[in-house]
């Protein structure tokens, strides 16, 4: 298991070190310069050119991509938004709580209501609620999460008013207001991976529940709900790594249910630097992600090697 | 099969553990989001995410209502496009040679820090506007200041190089007055982010989270009494048409900007809600056409492509009334337009035909037409499949190309486009755009690639006129020259429009564009 820990983390770095140089062509090669938006379309281009030079712009892309990475390592800083002037671990400190609670929440929504249904589905094959899944499971997969948010808000805030239309109301302005504002943006995350997270548990159970040793169980008499569990443990893993890979997905996600509902988070924050060619912040966002990806899949690879030992053994 | 063993029951629990610590992270963001203050609050909504509030370097319209918050000016633009004093008691005395201006200003203005409002001030605000190191963004359009002068801690006096009256009415969209010394003691980044004090206007900044809110605090001591009328104003940012609209309906925002052309008259007409629009004397609809490229170089060409056009229908089916359709650089309810010169380069298919047929390319053309990615004050997407279907009747093919809107302007800065199909804006009076977009040594020049020594004498002699009887002759012969050569094809003017709600009063859409909220009672 350590093994598998350390190598994984080292496969990490290098992965995230490979991203920032990509991430640093990508941004640095397009053709426009961000002294334009800062500086205005009337800037004359020895302007322009200043600007470049004080924010170290005509420097090689290897030596800006080294001292960025030497601040994040020995300092723990991502630098400053030469757009905005906003110190970039402050926007960080100030949206990544709220992107997190938002796929938190969506997470646990989507598993709340997942297994339930995938286990219901597996056990009443072919009946009325395996049905009922499937429609349900191919109406959450084929609807667009962008589509799905302006109809939540078009019913549940517009012509109901129970939600909000958007926005985001911390905790200090009251428990229901808060449990509110990211109720809809939360459904609008979590429902996709409800579709996803209950065919999987589905078919991983129902292919469990026809092995040998699920019959000779049934055959010496144990319990329903016994087998049930056996047979669960054993078709967890496959929906434990989707699970987890969800995981890191929804942020990726959560840059559409952020600009529908108007969340000041990470993906909102990204959105917000693509347009106004804010490399700094792209990167730092991106990064971040790509962090919480891998971490996500390392994350699941341990459980998977917990959960199974088969996996466990190969060690 | 295997029961859980003691090892793995531990991992779970731990990943319980850590899911319940999860489900806690909305306390952790309690920690990092302070609760908004409470108060009369005016809400809002901005379409963009702006990027100063430092007038000085003010690049988009919309976000200018954030600027004129905090900051003011000698004089304002109004919202009915009249030009009045602010700072100062009186607009100015012009000397008889039209280049000294001489402001007394009000003495009853403090500064949001409680400092009094004087003429150093005033100079001091000038001066580092004009200071090139600076690097002001709208230094350009001021650069014909050549001194300012205190001549008394109420008066100051501005000598102009050469006649040039339309400064005035560049002054609320691009310049703010603050202290003497305040950029010095607080850094570029302060006027930007966080201008706390250092304007004399309704508004004290008081917080800005991005991609979320800006908002102010009432002024308690602003020099016009009983103004304004809200405690707080919340600017929120809200880049979707759809939730914008949500925000009003649900009465999160009182005010929004930029309302979706399409909805705009069914919503105004929804309970509770009301709306107008106004058109805007400088909000320019135009295809930017490059003479110095074909097929752009043929000037029957051009009009063959102006008179193929349809603008009307543009205004009707896309816009549902909001442009005002003209076929030259003047506002059809402007005082200087001249509609014989507009009629002559507007719609009329057969004319259309009749110039192609004069011109090099008597068969038809293919040419690439740019166009912004994302709405600046309209979207233009849809019109400019409108215009691709009116000019194939001529058998002439616009390609229609998208750019983010910044690698548009530099295209055109460059003068590397052919022709590109967008909106842009001047402060509200004639000559701003023509200055800039058909004279030599402007910023945008070579988006025309146009020059003629007879449009920059009939500038001079406008900038050098302030009478509207004096003026309008000049800027006819203007338009009647601007017909005959039309360097570029336009369409018409934006709207400015809003919705609110309608416990608003004494809001309406100011002819430039920006909101202006000091008078809005709520």
């Amino acid at each position: 298991m350590l093994r598998l820990i350390v190598g994984r983390l080292l496969f990490s770095v290098a992965t995230l070190l490979l991203v920032g140089l990509i991430l640093f062509l990508l941004t640095r090669l397009l053709a426009d310069t961000p002294a334009r938006i800062v500086l205005g379309i009337e800037a004359s281009e020895a302007q322009i050119a200043v600007f470049n030079r004080d924010h170290g712009l005509d420097r090689p892309i290897l030596t800006q991509y080294l001292d960025w990475l030497g601040r994040i390592v020995l300092q723990g800083d991502f630098g400053k938004s030469f757009i905005t002037g906003l110190a970039m671990n402050a926007e960080l400190a100030r949206s990544m709580p709220i992107t997190f609670e938002l796929v938190v929440l969506a997470f646990v929504f989507a598993l709340a209501l997942a297994l339930p249904l995938g286990i219901l589905s597996a056990v009443l094959e072919g009946r009325s609620i395996d049905h009922v899944a499937r429609v349900f499971a191919v109406a959450g997969v084929s609807i667009p999460g962008f589509w799905l948010g302006l109809m939540l808000i078009r019913f549940f805030a517009v012509e109901w008013g129970w939600f909000p239309p958007g926005g985001f109301s911390p905790l200090s302005s009251g428990l229901g207001p808060h449990l509110r504002s990211v109720s809809l943006p939360a459904f609008a995350l979590g429902i996709y991976y409800v579709a996803i997270l209950s065919r999987m548990t589905r078919s991983s159970l129902l292919e469990v529940l026809g092995t040998d040793y699920v019959r000779t169980a049934r055959s010496l008499g144990l319990p329903r709900w016994r087998v049930l569990i056996y047979a669960l443990k054993n078709a967890l893993p496959p929906v434990v790594s989707i699970a987890a890979m969800s995981f890191g997905y929804m942020f990726g996600w959560a840059l559409i249910v952020e600009h529908v509902f108007n969340i000041p988070g990470m993906s909102r924050a990204l959105l917000t630097a693509i347009g106004q060619r804010d490399y700094f912040m792209v990167q730092t966002v991106v990064y971040v992600f790509t962090a919480i990806f891998i971490a996500a899949n390392l994350i699941a690879d341990v459980l998977n090697r917990a959960l199974n030992p088969k996996l466990a053994g190969a060690g | 099969m295997n029961d859980f063993d003691p090892d793995r029951r531990k991992l779970m629990k731990a990943v319980a553990a850590g899911t319940a610590g999860l489900a806690a992270t909305p306390w952790l963001a309690t920690l990092v989001h302070a609760q908004p203050n409470q108060g009369k609050t005016l809400s809002i909504t901005l379409p963009n995410n702006p990027v100063t509030i430092d007038p000085i370097n003010q690049l988009n319209h919309d976000s200018m209502v954030l600027g004129q918050t905090v900051f003011e000016n000698l004089v304002e633009f109004g919202v009915d496009g009249v030009l009045r004093p602010q700072l100062a008691k009186a607009l100015p005395t012009v000397s008889a040679d039209r280049k000294t201006y001489t402001f007394e200003l009000r003495d009853d203005v403090a500064f949001q820090n409680g400092q009094k409002l004087t003429a150093e001030d005033v100079k001091y605000s000038f001066d580092y506007l004009l200071n090139p190191d600076n690097k002001a963004s709208r230094r350009g359009i001021f650069t014909r200041i050549a001194k300012v002068t205190v001549l008394s801690p109420t008066k100051v006096q501005f000598d102009l190089s050469e006649p040039y009256h339309p400064w005035l009415y560049f002054l609320t969209k691009y310049m703010g007055i603050y202290p003497v010394g305040s950029r010095e003691k607080h850094g570029g980044d302060y006027f930007k982010s966080g201008p706390i004090g250092v304007g004399t206007g309704p508004g004290i900044f008081e917080e800005w989270r991005a991609n979320d809110y800006i908002s102010f605090k009432k002024n308690p001591n602003y020099w016009q009494k009983g103004l304004p009328a809200w405690d707080r104003l919340l600017v929120r940012l809200i880049p979707e048409d759809s939730v914008r609209v949500a925000y009003l309906m649900t009465g999160q925002a009182d005010i929004i900007s930029a309302p979706p052309p399409r909805e705009f008259n069914r919503l105004k007409s929804f309970p509770g809600i009301a709306g107008a629009s106004q058109p805007t004397l400088g909000g320019w609809f135009a295809m930017m056409t490059n003479t110095t490229k074909p097929p752009f170089d043929d000037v029957n060409f051009r009009k063959a492509v102006s008179c193929a056009i349809d603008r009307q229908a543009i205004s009707d089916k896309v816009y549902h009334g909001l442009l005002e359709p003209s076929g030259l650089p003047a506002p059809a309810r402007g005082w200087w337009f001249d509609k014989a010169s507009s009629d002559s380069v507007s719609f009329d298919l057969e004319k259309a035909k009749a110039y192609l047929a004069q011109s090099k390319y008597p068969t038809g053309a293919s040419f690439d037409m740019i166009i912004p990615a994302e709405p600046y004050l309209l979207d233009v997407k849809d019109a400019a499949l409108v215009v691709q279907s009116q000019l194939a009747k001529l058998d002439i093919k616009a390609n229609v190309q998208v750019a983010e809107f910044n690698v548009l302007v530099q295209k055109m800065i460059r003068g590397e486009h052919t022709a590109t199909l967008m909106i842009i804006m001047s402060p509200g009076e004639p000559s701003y755009l023509i200055q800039v977009t058909m004279t030599q040594g402007q910023v945008m020049t070579k988006s025309t690639g146009y020059q003629n020594p007879k449009l920059d004498d009939l500038l001079r002699r406008a900038f050098a006129e302030e009478e509207q009887d004096k003026l309008k002759p000049i800027y006819a012969e203007m338009q009647q020259l601007l017909a005959a050569e039309l360097p570029l094809v336009l369409l018409g003017f934006v709207h400015a429009a809003n919705l609110w709600r309608q416990n608003v009063k004494n809001f309406k859409p100011s002819l430039g564009l920006t909101m202006s909220v000091r008078d809005v009672q709520i």
